[in-house]
């Protein structure tokens, strides 16, 4: 069994009214790449922000398996957000130097590494470019060597493949793969359960802000008593899934009474759709 | 602060600077905008109206003029001031202002004023019926004032000479010997040092405000809007770190849009005084500087921490626009009722209350008055708005919802 890495315990996160996490038990162990699979809205971005250090738990704690909090990681850590966090007037090699350099990590250093990732991602031509051009797929292959560039052992990439085309999605998989087997940890985010079943050793299913299963695939599908991960996800969570709410929640009740008021009923049938023309 | 400390917040300052200066509207935002405004207002404004009034003093008018009896003279200096002129009889009126049936002439510039002159006695009535919309009816007005009161100095002066009388000693019995300006014992230094004093303050402070607003949401609502700041909350550096990062690129940003406009502002000033001894270098001694210098900086801590503080708590670049905007008037209000206070004997009180604080001890400075009770309350008083902005805008850096947004 591998060592324990990180280890959270009875995490509740709530978001005024909404309650995005309720009663996470997970330990992440070195060199495992975990995938965090559910649909959106189901609480995987939360989780990932609780474990980086950017959002506190409501209750419960994520402390590192020495019992310091996880903020104390931070550099070891390589982040890859949903919105992949670059800046536009900056070109991808300044956005990935800029992120280094708040890690203390000198400029040859980091250059030598994002060079060498930057080949494999086929980026290297792209390092002098503005990002305001990027594409979706180099914006995440960017973010990605930026996470890269200060050599971490953790790794948390939300959504890492979305907006990729299917050779990119296969070389960032394969990249994922071979940083584990570096001796890097991984927690990776997806809602494709093929893809996790392709990168993950092991897969935790979130669903309304709970987790509804943690194991290996064929753990899963043991459990599960079904033939695909496919049919196994559909088990575990038959309960209709929420939407994403927690931020717009955060409105104050005068600036939404205020939005309601300028806001015209939704007609319901064709006949008052017919009325309101 | 560590070195590591020390190396990210500059790292975080330069990369905003960086950043920001490389959108070319922002240059001209932060550059060629201060450095023009007063050189353009000063001067080119005023090539601009000398050229309008040039046009306006051209203009042929044409008058009429209402009469029961014009003095020859008087019908002389109006034709002298470019006016063409017919004569009618005075209509049947209570007053000579009420317009009666010639209210459409002048209203559909048939003609551009009417002059009703009367005689009684020995003053005469007269009223001018003009359009105050139209510039050539009010161009023709002010000529016939002008002329008037040019004929009624003659009447004057003839009048007092058939009375037997010294025109002289009768207009001006009361005269002031020798040089006016000799009779102001404060030094031109000093003069000038109160002309400034009505300017920099208030550009310092409105300029120091609103040129802060664009990179303060950009750095705060703008990089939430955009996703960059999760990235950034992920990194090792503490909220503080960012907060202490973003306040000095801000800062600078605002700092040298300030310098560039106060440089614009005494060039433009210099321009004017080139041909008088309008305006001098201001007489100040080296404590009175370096206390502008202390009040700046803390004007510019207090009010860059409290923008980027508004900017953090919103949720999109649009919300902090519709809040920083109005938020101006917190500067202007106080900014322009600070020009009005009287200096001398001035209350303690008034150095302690926000933003008047720093613009009554600039004014202060800027005559060279350094006075220690004063410059106690203020720069204690600012030390403390200042902790207080730097403490708001840490809260807010460190609220959790600030990766969030309401897109």
């Amino acid at each position: 069994m591998p060592e324990s890495l990180l280890s959270i315990q009875g995490v509740t996160k709530n978001f005024a009214e909404v309650q995005a996490l309720h009663e996470i038990n997970l330990e992440i162990h070195s060199g495992e790449i975990v995938g965090l699979v559910g649909s959106n809205g189901a609480g995987k971005t939360t989780l990932l922000r609780l474990m980086a250090g950017v959002y506190k738990p409501s209750s419960g704690t994520v402390n590192l398996s020495n019992g310091e909090p996880v903020t104390t990681m931070r550099h070891e850590l390589g982040v890859v957000p949903e919105s992949t966090g670059l800046y536009s007037r900056l070109t991808a090699w300044e956005n990935i130097r800029y992120h280094s350099r708040m890690h203390g990590i000198p400029d040859s250093i980091s250059w030598a590494r994002t060079e060498k990732f930057a080949e494999h991602l086929d980026m290297k031509e792209n390092l002098s470019r503005h990002t305001k051009g990027f594409s979706r797929g180099m914006k995440q292959k960017t973010a990605l060597l930026r996470a890269l560039a200060h050599g971490p052992n953790i790794l948390l990439l939300d959504e890492p493949t979305a907006g990729l085309d299917i050779t990119s999605a296969r070389t960032v998989r394969a990249l994922v793969r071979q940083l584990r087997d570096e001796g890097g940890t991984v927690i990776y985010s997806t809602h494709q359960l093929a893809e996790a079943q392709q990168v993950c050793d092991r897969i935790v299913i979130i669903h309304n802000g709970e987790i509804r299963a943690d194991g290996s695939p064929f753990q899963l599908l043991n459990d599960t008593d079904t033939d695909s991960l496919e049919e196994a996800y559909v088990s575990l969570t038959q309960d209709q899934a929420r939407t994403r709410k927690e931020d717009n929640d955060r409105e104050s009740a005068f600036t939404g009474w205020w939005r309601r008021f300028f806001t015209p009923k939704t007609p319901k049938t064709t006949r008052e759709v017919m009325e309101s023309e | 602060m560590s070195d590591g400390s020390f190396l990210r917040v500059r790292a975080i300052a330069k990369k905003e600077v960086v950043e920001f200066t490389r959108d070319w509207r922002t240059i001209i935002a932060i550059i060629v905008i201060p450095l023009l405004m007063f050189p353009l207002l000063f001067i080119l404004f005023p090539v601009l109206l000398e050229s309008e009034t040039a046009e306006l003093d051209a203009l042929e008018l044409s008058i009429v003029i209402q009469t029961d009896g014009l003095p020859e003279n008087l019908a002389e200096n109006i034709s002298l001031s470019s006016m063409d002129y017919s004569i009618e009889l005075l209509p049947n009126l209570t007053s000579l202002s009420e317009p009666g049936q010639d209210l459409e002439r002048v209203r559909n510039s048939s003609t551009d004023a009417i002059l009703r002159f009367e005689s009684s006695e020995d003053v005469w009535d007269f009223a001018i019926l003009h359009l105050s919309t139209s510039e050539r009816s009010n161009e023709a007005r002010n000529r016939l004032l002008i002329t008037l009161s040019e004929w009624e100095s003659s009447e004057i002066r003839v009048r007092i000479v058939e009375g037997g009388m010294d025109v002289n000693t009768t207009l001006d019995p009361l005269r002031w010997d020798g040089e006016v300006s000799s009779g102001d014992v404060a030094t031109s230094g000093e003069q000038s040092g109160m002309i400034l004093s009505m300017f920099i303050p208030l550009v310092l402070a409105i300029w120091t405000y609103s040129s802060a607003i664009q990179p303060s949401i950009d750095m705060t609502a703008g990089e939430r809007e955009r996703g960059t700041l999760e990235a950034l909350l992920c990194l090792p550096c503490t909220r503080m770190e960012l907060l202490f990062g973003k306040w000095l690129a801000v800062a600078t940003i605002t700092g040298v849009g300030v310098l560039l406009q106060i440089f614009g502002l005494l060039f433009a000033i210099g321009y004017l005084a080139s041909s008088s001894s309008f305006i001098g270098v201001p007489q100040l001694s080296m404590i009175s500087i370096g206390l502008i210098v202390l009040s700046i900086m803390l004007f510019a801590i207090m009010v860059v921490a409290f923008e980027l503080a508004l900017a953090m708590r919103s949720h999109s670049v649009k919300e902090a626009g519709s809040i920083l905007a109005p938020a101006l008037m917190l500067i202007l209000f106080p900014a322009l009722f600070t020009q009005v206070i009287n200096l001398d004997g001035i209350e303690g009180f008034w150095f302690a209350i926000p933003v008047v604080n720093i613009l009554l001890a600039l004014r202060e400075l800027l005559m060279n008055r350094v006075i220690t009770e004063h410059v106690l309350i203020w720069g204690f008083s600012s030390i403390v708005y200042a902790t207080l902005a730097a403490y708001y805008a840490s809260r807010q850096f460190n609220r959790e919802d600030i990766v969030t947004s309401l897109s």
